[in-house]
């Protein structure tokens, strides 16, 4: 197969799924919600897991992934959001990443444009890559 | 194809919009409202995220709700209005008078598309076609 198949295939995948973010970092929340929306999905983003239930209730709002952090602040983390999720909304898929190495590699597995960022990376890493994003868009 | 038959438009890229909300219900909304309109949209949940995302990004306007927790929303008013080159802002909030200051206020509850329209016309965008 080709490189543009590949991609186009790619794209028509990605095209009807919504993909929710939890992650209460957020620089790293900030690069892998954009990172998706680049890759063709519909993102939504919440800070933590009460704010990822208020979007999963919102009647308006129907999410395929749910793409969370394991340890966030607040009185619920990543697991008990997936525990959340397979009791109320079983036909929504869970992937729980833990540490922002781990996110990006699972955002890239996900994106089949390839990897978020070549690992390890630090926060600088993070920055970097923000910066990069801007300098993309000021090319078109 | 010779280069003389090229003919290349003039592109503007999407201003950068970041939505500081402490309410997710509505920072979704009003996000998803103003990626509908083409603008490209950050997110912040709080004054702490949105002063982190305003020290690393370029954003072209700020949208900020007054009522972060505690006084989250007056705290970043005074760090942008410290800024050599102020980013352009647009306040809400549901519980206080507008105030006082140049930048527009805009009164909760709203509707996500008249905020899209305010962010528009303060920004002209989409920029006019040549």
């Amino acid at each position: 197969m080709s490189t543009s198949s590949t991609h186009l295939s790619a794209e028509a995948d990605t095209a009807l799924q919504t993909i929710l973010v939890v992650e209460d970092e957020v620089l790293i929340r900030l690069v892998i919600a954009e990172y998706l929306r680049e890759c063709g999905y519909r993102v939504h983003e919440a800070v933590n897991a009460e704010e990822a239930i208020l979007i999963l209730q919102a009647p308006e709002v129907s999410v395929d992934i749910v793409f969370s952090d394991v340890e966030m602040p607040g009185d619920m983390d990543g697991f008990g959001l997936a525990r959340w999720i397979r009791a109320n909304m079983p036909e929504t898929q869970v992937i729980l990443t833990s540490g922002a190495e781990r996110s990006a590699d699972i955002a890239g597995t996900l994106c089949e444009a390839g990897p978020l960022m070549e690992k390890p990376y630090h926060t600088q890493d993070v920055v970097d890559r923000i910066k990069q994003l801007k300098a993309t868009a000021k090319r078109f | 194809m010779s280069a003389a038959s090229v003919t290349v438009l003039p592109r503007r890229t999407p201003p950068t919009i970041l939505v500081a909300e402490g309410d997710i219900r509505i920072r979704y909304r009003v996000s998803d409202e103003l990626r509908a309109w083409g603008f490209k949209v950050l997110e912040a949940g709080s004054a702490p995220e949105a002063l982190t995302v305003l020290d690393a990004v370029p954003v072209d306007l700020l949208i900020l709700a007054l009522d972060l927790p505690g006084d989250g929303g007056w705290d970043v008013v005074r760090h942008i209005r410290e800024r050599p080159a102020p980013t352009k802002m647009i306040l809400t909030s549901g519980e206080t008078d507008p105030p006082a200051g140049l930048e527009p206020f805009v009164q909760k509850p709203y509707q996500a598309a008249e905020v899209a329209g305010l962010v528009a016309r303060s920004l002209n965008w989409p920029p006019a076609q040549a």
